[in-house]
Parts: C-alpha cells; structure tokens; sequence
C-alpha cells in the first residue's frame, strides 16, 4: 500500500517526525504525495461499522432535502448561493457517499471531501438550529474529519497540530518546563507594575485552577500577564497546573481521535491531582469546546462533565464585575461604538450568550454598544473556526468566508470589536489586514485592565 | 504562490505574507517587512532579534517561544512589541524570513 514520506496514515509521534514535516515549508512535497496515497477501504469501513453510531446514521437517513439549512450556512450565503455549499449535500456527498459505497472510495474522492470537510464547513453548528430535524452537519463533518485523518488526507498545519498535542501535550512547541518559566518570567515583568503580582504554580485546593492556549504561552505571554493581573486584583485564591495547563485542541480540528484523548486527560489529571473548586480556562472558544463540553466524552467520563466544575473566562469575569471582585472606573468605560464577537464554540454550542452581556454592561458606557445582526446563538462563524483559521492551502476560501463577519461589523458602525476567543480574534485581526475597513479587535482582559478601580494598596506604581 | 518586487529583486511568498524560501533571505527582504509593518527605522535592534530568530530557526527548525527571544535579545516583552508592533510571532519571524508557524498563530 504506497505510503508517502511525510503524507501518510500514521500519526506523528516524535519531535523529529515533527520537525520533518515541518521543514517541508507550506506542505509541498506533503500535498504532492497526498495525490497518490492509497485508502485503506477495509480500516475505513471497519472504523465507520465500529464509531458511526446511531446519531449520525439517523441523520443521514432522515433528511428530508427540504433545504432549510442551505440559508443558515455563511459558507454558502457568501458563495453566492452555490448549491454544492449546502450543508445537506456538503454532508451527503461526503460522510453519506462513503457509508453508502460502504468505504470503498478512492484517493481522488478523499482529497475533494478534505476540502470539504475543511474549507466548507468550520463545524459552528449553526445549521443544527435551522434544521426542522436537529440534523447537525458541524458534528458530522467533525466526525468525517476523524475518518480523513487515519487515512492520512488531513490538512499539513493539523497534521502538524495534532502531531504537537502528541509530542508536548500542546498545540505548539511549548513543554510544560517552558510554560512554567515564561509564566513566571512574565508575571516578573510585570509585577513592577502591580506590586505583589504573584505566579502560582501547583496550589493544592485552589479556588481556581487556570488553563491556557500555547499560543499564549509561545507567541502572546502578555496575556498570561493580564490573567494575573485580574485574578490577583479579584484577590482570588488561584493557581496554574505544572502539568495540564493547555486547554486548546488542534487534535480536536485534525479529527484525531486518540490525540483528543490523550489531551484533554493531562487537564483532567491536573484537576484531580490539584483538586481546585472550578477549573477557569482562558478566552478561547475550542479550548472549552473540547475541555469543557466534549472532552468527558472522548474520556468516557459517566456523566459528561469535566471531574471538577468548568467555567470559560467571560463567566468567571461575568461573575467578578458582578459581585464587585473587580470594579470598573466608569469614566473609563469604552466610549467609542463597540460589538461583540458571539464564539460559536461556547456561545451556541455552550449557552454563554448572557455572561458576555452582562460583562458588556459593566464596561461599555451606555448607547455605545451595538449588537451584531443575527447575535448570540444565531451569530455566524468569525469565518476563521474549525482550523479554517490555520490552513494555507484554504486561504483564498477563508478570506472570502471572512466577508461575512466583515459585513455584519460594518453594519454596526462598530469601531472595535470585542472578540473573547483567540480564532475569532485572529479572523477579525485578517479580515481587517485582508480588507482594511479601519476596526480594531481585543480579546477582554486587555481592555479591562484600562479600566480598573483599583484599590489602593494594588495599585500600579508610578 | 504570489510574488513581490522590491528595489529590483522579486521575492516569492506564502499566502500569509511570509517569505516562501528561507535561503532568499536578503536586505531587501527586511525593507519589504519593514514597509509592511509600518515600522518607521530599522535599528541594531531589529537586526538583533532578527539575527537571534535566525540563528535558533537554523538550529530548531522553528520559531522561538517569545520567552528565550527576550533572554538572548535580554529585551524585554513590551520593547519587543514596540519593535515589532504585530507581535514577535508575525512580524519578526517575517521579517526574519521564518516560515509563517503553525498553529492558531
């Protein structure tokens, strides 16, 4: 069965594989092999007999064609309607011809549903709310992600991501000796600034245990920063695992299955080792997609929920400008017209609509926030998730998908957008580069950092 | 792949911006990325994280964590920032000539 180098089925496992694939720049020589890797159709139909339960057989089967879903897609609103990007037939022509042909596919056929599983569906679920059935072509196309994956037709970057969450544990290059220096070295940086600024590593019965996103440790370490900085203002009680720290899944975007698994566990482990009271991860929107609400089930967990209780961030800030931990200054308070970016990963897939409004109220004067149209769990994609965000060979897609976010702010007449989730933030960031319409974007902890009635003995030195 | 000219010599680059072969990497590289990223002057500084961003490139066959960037430069983060104002992840490992790193970046 032809295999290729760098393209095939076997997963990365090992720092040098990994800095193999990633010396093959943009994945040349990796997409070129990919043309002339073979399916596996026995593994594919024996993995779809043992994993398509149920659910997803049902959904397939049910289907009425009746369409409802096609306007509910951005993907295909911003393709100008084109009939091969409604959800139903982006499903049935992929997962449903497969099971239909009962794995018996060829290489051709997986390279074209790759692309459909990537750069056509970015698995927001909005079509699920549209549908008079339930049918939810996200979870589908999620699931289809996994078969593409053992064949080895996944995307170069996820591959790599998902290689990464094998070798480290974490979406980048980042071991967990890595995390805890530049914790402590940013924490030192600024506690010239907020004087008592305290790094807390390994607390045993912590109030709080936080997690993070590599990239934040790797590329944005400020923003560990500015988690210190709110907590230790709330005065909470709080720490961050030595291990376990990363909450983000790229396995969960490549469709690795074992790779999700093997993730989420380290969180898991770091809960149980430190038992802290609520686990409070960072402002991403698929770190609480797959730690948070699918992760007990990759793990099996009984009762579907993490072993300690899980909030995102805009719940726990929700909460702090709520009882007063945290007050606002509000002569500081955002005066310029403002939206918010609704995550699809926590607002529609997790109900967390209320808890950024309510953050909203505390921080933006009056008469200058204006909602998105549609908002909250009718919101659409940034038109970056799923990966769709981190995928070169897609990149003339994503932009074009970017149009639609693009054109939802610009009706706001929104100068900044508040975006709690690091995938929309990032697609926010390049629909701005990519279209210039004069907007700027932050992530939460920034801008209320500004704004903080800080008491006395905490506050900045001058 | 896109193609860019400046002062007379043609570069080719990813769909990100980030210049596609390593081994092109030249003067007029960095005068591209410095326009791009709206940066006013080019210092001993900026040559110093670049340099830095090569040299672990070259060893890793990636980019540094922002942490060991500032311990070699011995920069501190927010100077880093005032050098490069799109972070260390996008504009300096541009201009360095560094492969666009993967991830959600």
């Amino acid at each position: 069965m032809p295999e290729g180098t760098l393209c095939n089925k076997k997963p990365i496992d090992s720092a040098e594989a990994l800095n193999t694939l990633l010396s093959d720049t943009s994945g040349e020589v990796y997409y070129r092999e990919m043309k002339s890797i073979e399916v596996d159709t026995k593994l594919l139909w024996k993995t779809i007999q043992n994993t398509c339960k149920s659910r997803i057989r049902t959904w397939l089967e049910i289907c009425a064609h009746c369409g409802m879903c096609a306007d509910s897609c951005f993907l295909y609103l911003v393709d100008d309607h084109n009939p091969k990007q409604v959800p139903a037939y982006k499903i049935q022509s992929t997962l449903g011809e497969i099971i239909r042909k009962k794995g018996n596919v060829d290489n051709n056929f997986m390279i074209k549903t790759m692309e459909i599983a990537w750069s056509q569906c970015t698995c927001c679920n909005r079509c699920a709310m549209y549908c008079p059935h339930g049918i939810d072509v996200g979870i589908m196309m999620g699931y289809l992600r996994g078969l593409l994956y053992q064949q080895g037709f996944v995307p170069w970057e996820l591959k790599i991501g998902a290689g990464m969450h094998r070798v480290y544990r974490a979406q980048m290059d980042v071991t967990n000796e890595d995390f805890v220096d530049t914790f402590e070295w940013i924490v030192e940086e600024y506690e010239d600034e907020y004087p008592g600024l305290k790094a807390p590593v390994d607390i045993q019965g912590a109030d709080i245990m936080y997690t993070v996103n590599a990239r934040e440790v790797k590329h944005y370490p400020e923003d560990l920063a500015e988690a210190a900085i709110l907590f230790h203002i709330a005065g909470e009680n709080w720490t961050v695992p030595s291990k376990g720290w990363e909450q983000t899944s790229l396995s969960m975007f490549a469709g690795d299955w074992a790779a999700c698994k093997m993730q989420v566990e380290t969180v898991y482990d770091a809960m149980e080792r430190l038992k802290p009271k609520i686990m409070v991860g960072t402002e991403c929107g698929h770190a609480h997609r797959a730690t948070v609400v699918e992760g007990p089930y990759w793990v099996g967990r009984k009762d579907g929920r993490p072993p300690v209780k899980s909030i995102h961030y805009v719940e726990w800030l929700a909460d702090a400008l709520k009882t007063g931990k945290l007050k606002i200054d509000p002569a500081k308070r955002l005066k310029v017209p403002v939206t918010l970016q609704d995550s699809c990963n926590y607002v529609r897939n997790h109900g967390l609509k209320s808890a950024t409004r309510e953050i909203i109220k505390h921080i933006v004067e009056p008469g200058y926030f204006i909602e998105m149209s549609p908002n909250k769990e009718h919101n659409y994609c940034c038109g970056g998730g799923g990966g769709f965000n981190g995928v070169g060979l897609y990149r003339p897609q994503r932009n074009k998908a970017l149009i639609t976010k693009r054109d939802q702010i610009l009706s706001t007449g929104a100068k900044l957008v508040l975006a709690p989730c690091h995938n929309c933030w990032d697609a926010i960031r390049d629909l701005e580069e990519e279209y210039t319409i004069g907007i700027e974007w932050s992530f939460l902890k920034p801008v209320i950092i500004k704004m903080l009635d800080i008491p006395e003995h905490l506050r900045p030195r001058e | 792949m896109a193609t860019v000219e400046i002062n007379g010599k043609e570069f080719e680059i990813d769909e990100d911006g980030f210049l596609l072969d390593y081994n092109n990497f030249s003067d007029e590289w960095v005068e591209y990325v410095r326009q791009q990223e709206g940066i006013d002057e080019l210092t001993d500084e900026h040559t110093k994280v670049v340099t830095i961003l090569q040299d672990y490139y070259e060893k890793n066959g990636i980019a540094p964590m922002v942490r060991v960037l500032s311990k070699l430069t011995k920069f501190k983060l927010k100077h880093i920032y005032e050098l490069f104002p799109s972070g260390p992840g996008k504009g300096a490992c541009k201009m360095a000539g560094l492969p666009k790193p993967t991830g959600c970046v």
